[in-house]
């Protein structure tokens, strides 16, 4: 029966760790920050979405004219969703405990959508790339 | 006026079908022809209706109401219009009922005279009757009589300035006698007179000549009927080679109440259906349209058809004036334009009507917005909002004739503009943002308008309904009769009213045929909407409104299939949900999942894009 409990508990904390919201996911005591740049063959970007995965993940940030929206699946694998005007170069900033690994982490884009809507039917072209 | 804006709805219904295909623009000239009400009345032949027992000359002065000359039913008056602006006024005393009717002689004698004819009630002032041209420059004037009592006619020259020595005229006094021809039994020209015509059997009878207001001969026809049979009347005249252009009518046993009316089912001919609900003898009327055209000779065929599933109708409300759009709040309550009264009016569930807004000139189309108030299209160009207390403001401005509006689940607003028969789209809060092309779909389109399933714009364009999917039109269905303004159920079957027809039809998602009639009861279905609870959850029971007789009824809901689509609704579940939704951590149901892709691109499953367009929903409901 105590080893049950723990089961359902655990099973629950690792539920409420699943959990979305467009602030930044947490704060690092002294993180270390990464850059994701994307690259498009498109100028009439309006939303996309992604997933990182690399070691500790902590949180992602936007600037201002952006909205972000993450959920953290697990320690080392977070998605999210980007909606705005979206163009060449950095959209997303990456907090991390050690900013100067940058090659241990990856980006890889899930969707994209114009900004009418309309949900890309092909990724040719598009890259998203982890810089420090 | 409203003889005249009910003229131009028939002439709207007749029109595609005349032709089978409708003409382009034709909703345009529809709408123009409601908005401007004109009515032209051709020049017609006649035949003089009374001879003469006794000649009496015009005494001088006779040029006022009390100066005028004494004359008798049946005498002829002789007079000369001299010197110019001279006026004649002649009296009659005429009884209740009579058909009176009082013509001129004077180009046919060679006169020089182009006379013109006023008649004047017994106050001496109310204009009741005018004529110019009857027979040429000759005029006549034909009148049913509406009280016993002293009638006055004014003789004078066109313009009034046309009198001279050589302006001599000669005025029949009389009564137009129709005679009996066929089956019929004149005079007929009331319930109490009314020839008995039996179910399965025909009535034959003759249209009389008459003068264009008001109407003159009107044949009744008595039926007796059952609960339960649905009536099917049809008028030949024009098949069998006639000029004429036959109207029908069907009233309630009380012999005033109109149930039906139709004018052109079939080229000029008529034809009506009507679900009886209770037994007893229902009167049928054939008359000329707005009294105009030569006598003609006819045949009412009198029939019971096998009802629709959605027989019968039960009537709503009454006394709506001329209704040609309608929507259903959030409360349940049922909102329809009266084109006729500038105004809005409400009927609430339990069937009372008020006034909801006034000021709107001609308001056609409605529908509610995403904020809950009522938008409308006026014929005056532009579209109403109307806030929940009933104030009514411009909204939209641009465009050239906005005709239909909807608004899709996003909130956003779409309109049909019959100016340039365009489809455009505009945001929650009213600004423009892209227009499409509708002249490639042919017909009248793009005229009445509905959002489908998907969050996609459906529009009639006669007699056929398209679609717009990735920003081209898609033809759904081609019907052979008119389409007006169709609704969906969840599922996609699409309620059509068929004016013309005055039948509703069901059509699958497909444009299959699933029910044809699906109700036959209606008179002239014109636009349909489905019923929604005290909550604004969509109901299965639909609801359609009819210009023709100023009704909104409700079809048998146990044959209505599925739930009406909601349209526009309150969004139901916050940002967050809907991201983590999107991002894989599940949450939402099927049906969450399907009306954020209504929301959004609508390309068969949620993603970003349709994340995209509901936080901009969020944002219009300020979620």
């Amino acid at each position: 029966m105590i080893r049950t409990r723990w089961i359902l508990a655990l099973v629950a904390a690792l539920f409420v760790s699943v959990s979305c919201s467009d602030q930044p996911t947490s704060a690092g005591s002294e993180p270390g920050t990464l850059v994701i740049r994307l690259t498009t063959p498109h100028g009439d970007d309006g939303a996309l979405t992604f997933q990182v995965n690399g070691p500790s993940l902590e949180s992602a940030s936007v600037n201002g004219s952006l909205q972000l929206f993450t959920l953290r699946v697990n320690d080392s694998t977070l998605v999210g969703a980007v909606i705005g005007t979206l163009a060449n170069g950095a959209i997303i900033t990456l907090h991390v405990p050690d900013g100067s690994v940058a090659g241990a982490y990856t980006a890889t884009l899930r969707e994209v959508a114009d900004r009418e809507d309309a949900l890309r039917a092909s990724l040719a072209g598009y890259a998203l790339t982890v810089t420090r | 006026m409203r003889i005249a804006i009910l003229a131009v709805l028939v002439l709207v219904g007749a029109t595609p079908l005349r032709a089978q295909t409708p003409r382009p623009g034709s909703w345009q000239e529809a709408v123009r022809r409601l908005r401007d009400a004109h009515v032209v009345h051709p020049v017609r032949s006649a035949r003089v209706a009374a001879s003469p027992t006794a000649i009496i000359a015009e005494s001088e002065p006779n040029d006022s109401i009390r100066t005028a000359d004494s004359i008798a039913l049946g005498d002829q008056a002789v007079g000369v219009l001299n010197p110019a602006r001279d006026v004649d006024v002649w009296f009659v005393d005429l009884t209740e009922g009579q058909l009176f009717s009082v013509d001129v002689d004077a180009q046919v004698l060679g006169s020089p005279l182009d006379a013109q004819l006023v008649l004047f009630a017994p106050d001496g002032r109310t204009v009741l009757a005018f004529n110019d041209d009857f027979d040429g420059f000759d005029s006549r004037i034909s009148f049913r009589v509406p009280a016993s009592g002293r009638y006055f006619v004014l003789l004078s020259s066109f313009g009034q300035n046309g009198g001279s020595p050589q302006a001599r005229y000669a005025l029949n006094f009389g009564t137009v006698t129709c005679t009996a021809v066929g089956t019929e039994h004149e005079p007929n020209d009331s319930p109490g007179t009314a020839t008995r015509v039996a179910i399965g059997d025909s009535g034959t009878g003759e249209i009389c000549p008459v003068v264009e207001r008001p109407a003159g001969d009107v044949d009744y026809w008595a039926i007796t009927a059952q609960a339960g049979t649905t009536l099917d009347l049809a008028v030949d005249a024009t098949s069998f080679g006639f000029v004429g252009d036959p109207i029908l009518a069907l009233y309630a046993p009380d012999g005033t109440t109109r149930l039906a009316f139709n004018n052109d089912f079939i080229g000029s001919d008529s034809r009506l259906q009507f679900s009886i609900t209770t037994t007893g003898t229902y009167y049928a009327t054939v008359a000329n349209v707005l009294g105009f055209g030569d006598p003609f000779r006819y045949t009412l065929h009198v029939r019971t058809i096998v009802p629709g599933p959605g027989d019968p109708i039960t009537v709503r409300a009454e006394n709506l004036g001329i209704p040609l759009g309608l929507a259903v709040g959030s409360t349940g309550d049922v909102f329809v334009s009266d084109v006729s009264g500038n105004r809005i009016l409400r009927i609430s569930t339990a069937g009372a009507v008020t006034t909801f807004a006034t000021g709107i000139p001609s308001p056609v189309s409605v529908a509610f917005d995403a904020s809950g108030q009522l938008l409308a299209t006026s014929l005056a160009g532009g579209v109403y909002r109307v806030t929940p207390q009933g104030q009514a403001t411009r909204f939209i401005t641009d465009g050239i004739f906005p005709f239909w509006i909807a608004v899709a689940p996003d909130g956003r607003i779409w309109i049909t503009d019959v100016g340039n028969r365009s489809l455009r789209r505009y945001n929650a809060t009213g600004q423009f943002e892209t227009s499409f092309d509708g002249i490639g779909i042919g017909g009248s389109g793009p005229g009445p308008l509905a959002i489908g399933p998907s969050g996609e714009p459906y529009v009639s364009n006669g007699t056929e309904i398209w679609r717009l999917r990735n920003g081209r039109f898609e033809r759904l269905l081609t019907d052979g009769f008119l389409i007006w303004a169709f609704a969906f159920d969840v599922a996609g079957n699409i309620y059509a009213p068929s004016p013309v027809a005055g039948t509703l039809k069901l059509f699958d998602s497909t444009g299959a045929v699933l029910a044809d009639p699906f109700a036959v009861g209606p008179d002239a279905p014109q636009a349909v909407a489905f019923g929604r609870d005290a909550t604004g959850a969509t109901l299965a029971r639909v609801f359609a409104i009819d210009p023709q007789v100023g009704r909104l009824f409700e079809v048998n809901p146990a044959a209505v299939r599925q739930r009406g689509l909601p349209g526009y609704v309150t969004p139901p579940f916050s940002f967050d949900v809907a991201a983590a939704g999107l991002l894989g951590a599940g949450g939402l149901s099927a049906a969450d999942l399907q009306y954020l892709d209504a929301v959004g691109n609508h390309n068969g499953r949620y993603d970003v894009g349709d994340f995209r367009a509901y936080l901009r929903v969020l944002q219009g409901s300020n979620r």
